[in-house]
C-alpha cells in the first residue's frame, strides 16, 4: 500500500503545489489599477490636446518616456527588479504633464521627470515606499528651479477674445496669459471687483482658460473621477473631503468680504483643485488608509490649499497642500488606528 | 404565504469570490469508495490529543471508540470500519505538521451499508434528559464539523458562568466549490432538526435559529417545510451571500447586531454556534449511538474528474477520495482540504481526512490566477482595499508589513490577535501580497514568543 501510494505521487501528482490560502485571488492587479487611472486621465490629456496641440502631445509624451526611463535606469543601479510592468511610472508622468504649463521648454519637462521618479519614487524603495506624491515632488521641484517658466500661462489655442488679459506677450505660435485664480489675485490687489472671474465659469468648465496642461477643462477631470469613483479604484472620502473644505472655506470668505474674494464654486473648478482632487490627492501610497485619515487628509488638503490661495504669496496652493499632507499621512495613519469589530481586547 | 428567500442580514466588510458550487451541487450525496484501509488522526479538533486505547494487532469493531483523553476541551475517536490495528505511526496532518494515527486494515467494509440514521415521526427530544444527549455528543467524539473542531460538547454543555439563550445552526456554507453542507440540508433535513433540538434542549437555549445563505433557495425552502410539520420554536433565517459569511463571529454579528469580544468565544454573550453537519451528527450520537465515524465530503475542483459529494468513514486517505472521483485532471496543480479561501493545500496525498474536512477541491492554474500562482508581486500600494474588506475591521497590510519586518510588537499592537484568516485580504490584493499568509506567521511567532508553541 504504502510502496503504491509513493509511486502515485511521483507518477501521477508531480504538478500539485502549495501555497498559503486563499487559494483563489480576485484578478485585479496593481498595472490594472494603474491603467484604470490612465483612462481616468484619458479626457483630460484629450482636453489638453485639444486646446494645446502640439504642446501637449510634445510634453506629455517627454514626461511619459523620461519618467519610464528614469525608472528603468534607477532599477538598473540600484539592483532592483524592473518594475516598469506595474505602469505606475506611466502614471506619474502623464500626471507631471497635466500639472505642467504647456509652454514649458522640453528638456526642463525631461529634469522634472526624472526628479520625479529618481528621488520622489526610487530613492525611498519605489512604488509604495514614497512618501510624497512623485509628480508632485516633481513639479515642486520644477517650481523652485524654473519660478519663471512654471508661471508662464500660454493660451489656449482655441482663442477666446473675451478673456481679460493682464500679461500677455506675444509669441510665435501663442499668448500666454494668466491663469483665473492669479489673474483675480492681482485684480484684488489693485481693488478691482474678483466678481468678474465669476463670468468666467463657463469658460473654467470647458478648459479655455490659461493654466496647466490638465487644469484647464473641470470637466474632462470631472468625467475621469466619475470614471474611478465608478471603478472603485479611488474611494469617495478624499474628493469629497477636499472639494467640501475648500468649498466651506472660500464660502466662508467670500461671504465676509464678497468684493476681496472670488466665489467659491470659482475655487473648486480652477487651477489644479480637481486634478488634485480625483488624481493627486487620492494615490494611495501616500494618502491615509484608514476612513477616518482619509477625511482628515481631505480635509487638510482643502484647507492648506485655500489658506495658500487666500492668504499666502501664490495664486494657486495644490501642489504644496498635497506634499505638506502626504508628509503627515504616517501620523493621521497612527492617530487613526483601527479598533477591532469586537472591540479592544480585554487582556 | 410567499417564502422569503432573500437574506435580509449580513457584517460589515467581506468579499464575493466566485460561488463554483453548480458543480457539485446537483449531485445528491452518493456511498464513498470500499477503503481498504483507514488512518484515524489522534488529534482531529482542538484541545488535548487523544491517546489510543488499542495496540497493533488488536480486532476492532466499527464505532469502537480507539482513542480518547481525559481532558476536558477533546474529543474521543471511533474506528469507522471492522478490522485490524495495522500500526499506530505518525501521519502529516494539514494543521500541526505530523501526528499519531491508528491504522486500520478494513475486513470486508461495505460503503453503502452506511448512512444517516432514520428519523422517526414521533421523534421527541424530551425522551432524553439534557445529560443524556450532553454525554452521549462527548461519548461519540461529536466536534465542530465546520472546520475549526472545537468538541460540540464544551460548547453546548450549560455553564453557570455563561449562560446561554441563543442556537444558531449555521448553513451559510460561505466557502466557494463546497456543497456537503447544502446536501445535507436537502437529504437529511430532518437528521439536522432534530439533531438542532436535541443541543437546544441540552444546551437550554432559548431562542434557535437555522442560517442560509440566499444563495442556497432550495437548502432555506426545505429547512422551512420541515421546521413547519416537525420542529416548533426554530426559526430559518436566509442571510445574505457574502464571504465570510459562515465564520461565527460574523454570523452572530449579522443575526444579532453584536459582536463577540474580540479574544472571546461566543458563549460570552449567550451564544451557541453549530453546524449543520455538526447538528446532524448530535441526532445520530444520541438517538442510534453511532459515533461520529462518518461524514460528507466535496470533492470537486476544476482539476477533479468526477467532482461528487460522499459519504465517507472519517480516516480515508485524500488519494483515495480523488481516485473515486475519476482521479486528478492533468492541469490540477493544487489539493486543498477544505474551501479554497481558509483550507490548506497538501502536497501528501496520502493524508487522511479528519473531521473537520468538508471538502477535498483540486484547483488548475486558471482558477488560482496566474499571477497569483506564479507568486508575482508588486510592493502595497496602499490602496485600502484589505482594510475595507476586513470583516474584523483590522488593519491588514499594516500587520502582514509588522510580520515581515519582524515587528511583532507593532503586529500586536494592531490587534493581530483578532484575525480570524479568512484571507479576504489577500483575496483582494491588487499586489498578490499573501496578507494574511503573513499575519498567520505572525501569530504562530507571537505564540512561540509566549512559549504556548514549543520551538
Amino acid at each position: 500500500m504504502r510502496n503504491t501510494e509513493n509511486e502515485m505521487e511521483e507518477t501521477r501528482f508531480e504538478n500539485i503545489t502549495v501555497a498559503p490560502a486563499p487559494h483563489i485571488s480576485r484578478p485585479v492587479w496593481t498595472y490594472q489599477v494603474m491603467t484604470d487611472v490612465i483612462i481616468g486621465l484619458v479626457p483630460a490629456m484629450a482636453f489638453a490636446g485639444y486646446y494645446f496641440r502640439i504642446h501637449a502631445l510634445i510634453l506629455i509624451g517627454t514626461c511619459v518616456i523620461s519618467c519610464i526611463v528614469t525608472e528603468w535606469i534607477c532599477n538598473l543601479i540600484l539592483k532592483r527588479p524592473n518594475s516598469l510592468g506595474d505602469f505606475s511610472a506611466v502614471v506619474t508622468g502623464i500626471i507631471l504633464a497635466l500639472s505642467l504649463p504647456p509652454g514649458l521648454p522640453v528638456w526642463a519637462a525631461v529634469i522634472g521627470s526624472a526628479f520625479s521618479i529618481a528621488v520622489g519614487k526610487m530613492v525611498f524603495g519605489g512604488l509604495g515606499s514614497n512618501i510624497f506624491n512623485p509628480a508632485m515632488a516633481g513639479r515642486a521641484f520644477l517650481a523652485a528651479s524654473f519660478g519663471m517658466m512654471m508661471t508662464s500661462w500660454t493660451v489656449p489655442a482655441t482663442i477666446n477674445p473675451a478673456m481679460p488679459e493682464i500679461s500677455a506677450v506675444n509669441k510665435i505660435d501663442a499668448r500666454t496669459q494668466a491663469t483665473p485664480l492669479a489673474w483675480s489675485k492681482m485684480a484684488i490687489k489693485r481693488k478691482e471687483p474678483a466678481d468678474v472671474v465669476n463670468e468666467q465659469l463657463k469658460a473654467m468648465l470647458m478648459g479655455e482658460v490659461g493654466g496647466c496642461l490638465g487644469e484647464t477643462s473641470a470637466i474632462a477631470l470631472l468625467i475621469g473621477g466619475l470614471y474611478l469613483l465608478i471603478r472603485k479604484t479611488i474611494n469617495f472620502h478624499i474628493p469629497l473631503a477636499v472639494l467640501t473644505s475648500t468649498f466651506v472655506f472660500a464660502g466662508v470668505v467670500y461671504l465676509i468680504n464678497p468684493q476681496a474674494y472670488i466665489q467659491p464654486h470659482a475655487h473648486l473648478l480652477s487651477g489644479g483643485m480637481l486634478l488634485c482632487t480625483f488624481f493627486i490627492a487620492t494615490d494611495p501610497v501616500t494618502a491615509p488608509l484608514t476612513r477616518r485619515g482619509m477625511w482628515i487628509f481631505g480635509a487638510g488638503v482643502g484647507t492648506i490649499t485655500m489658506l495658500i490661495r487666500v492668504v499666502g504669496g501664490y495664486p494657486e496652493g495644490v501642489m504644496y497642500s498635497i506634499l505638506l499632507m502626504n508628509a503627515v499621512t504616517p501620523l493621521i495613519d497612527r492617530l487613526c488606528r483601527r479598533t477591532p469589530a469586537g472591540g479592544k481586547p480585554s487582556v | 404565504m410567499k417564502l422569503e428567500t432573500k437574506g435580509r442580514f449580513s457584517f460589515r466588510g467581506g468579499v464575493h469570490p466566485p460561488e463554483s458550487k453548480s458543480l457539485t451541487d446537483e449531485i445528491p450525496i452518493q456511498p464513498g469508495p470500499a477503503v481498504k484501509e483507514v488512518g484515524i488522526m489522534l488529534s482531529q479538533h482542538i484541545g488535548a490529543v487523544c491517546q489510543p486505547l488499542v495496540r497493533k494487532g488488536n480486532m476492532v469493531q466499527a464505532g469502537q471508540k480507539i482513542g480518547d483523553s481525559d481532558a476536558f476541551v477533546s474529543a474521543p475517536v471511533h474506528s469507522p470500519i471492522t478490522g485490524k490495528v495495522k500500526e499506530i505511526a505518525l501521519r502529516s496532518h494539514a494543521i500541526i505538521g505530523r501526528s499519531k494515527a491508528i491504522i486500520i486494515e478494513a475486513y470486508d467494509y461495505n460503503p453503502t451499508k452506511r448512512s444517516y440514521c432514520k428519523i422517526d415521526d414521533d421523534f421527541d427530544e424530551n425522551n432524553y434528559s439534557a445529560e443524556k444527549i450532553c454525554d452521549s455528543v462527548r461519548q461519540a467524539g461529536i466536534v465542530g464539523m465546520g472546520g475549526a473542531g472545537f468538541p460540540t460538547r464544551v460548547k453546548i454543555e450549560p455553564n453557570p458562568r455563561l449562560p446561554k439563550d441563543t442556537l444558531i445552526i449555521n448553513g451559510c456554507e460561505c466557502e466557494p466549490y463546497i456543497t456537503c453542507d447544502y446536501r445535507l440540508m436537502l437529504e437529511y433535513t430532518r437528521q439536522i432538526i432534530a439533531g438542532v433540538k436535541l443541543a437546544r434542549k441540552a444546551s437550554g437555549c432559548s431562542r434557535t435559529f437555522i442560517c442560509i445563505e440566499d444563495n442556497k433557495p432550495k437548502a432555506i425552502e426545505a429547512m422551512n417545510e420541515a421546521v413547519e410539520s416537525f420542529g416548533g420554536g426554530i426559526q430559518v433565517v436566509p442571510i445574505k451571500t457574502k464571504y465570510p459569511q459562515g465564520g461565527e463571529r460574523q454570523l452572530i454579528s449579522a443575526l444579532l447586531k453584536r459582536y463577540v469580544p474580540t479574544g472571546g468565544i461566543p458563549p460570552m454573550i449567550g451564544v451557541v454556534v453549530l453546524n449543520v453537519a455538526t447538528a446532524a451528527a448530535i441526532a445520530e450520537a444520541v438517538v442510534a449511538d453511532l459515533p461520529l465515524t462518518h461524514r460528507v465530503v466535496t470533492v470537486t475542483g476544476e482539476g477533479v474528474a468526477r467532482p461528487g459529494n460522499f459519504y465517507v468513514p472519517i480516516g480515508t486517505s485524500v488519494a483515495e477520495l480523488i481516485q473515486f472521483s475519476g482521479g486528478l485532471k492533468e492541469d490540477a496543480v493544487r489539493v486543498i482540504l477544505g474551501g479554497p479561501m481558509m483550507g490548506i493545500a497538501i502536497a501528501d496525498l496520502t493524508k487522511p481526512i479528519t473531521k473537520t474536512v468538508g471538502a477535498i477541491i483540486a484547483l488548475t492554474e486558471k482558477q488560482i490566477g496566474g499571477a497569483k500562482f506564479a507568486g508575482r508581486q508588486t510592493p502595497c500600494l496602499r490602496c485600502g482595499r484589505c482594510l475595507e474588506v476586513c470583516p474584523e475591521n483590522l488593519n491588514p497590510t499594516k500587520i502582514a508589513h509588522a510580520v515581515k519586518h519582524n515587528l511583532l510588537d507593532v503586529a500586536e499592537n494592531n490587534y493581530i490577535n483578532a484575525c480570524i484568516e479568512c484571507g479576504s485580504c489577500s483575496y483582494v490584493c491588487p499586489a498578490n501580497i499573501e496578507v494574511s499568509g503573513h499575519i498567520r506567521t505572525g501569530k504562530m511567532l507571537l505564540a512561540r514568543q509566549k512559549k504556548k508553541i514549543p520551538d
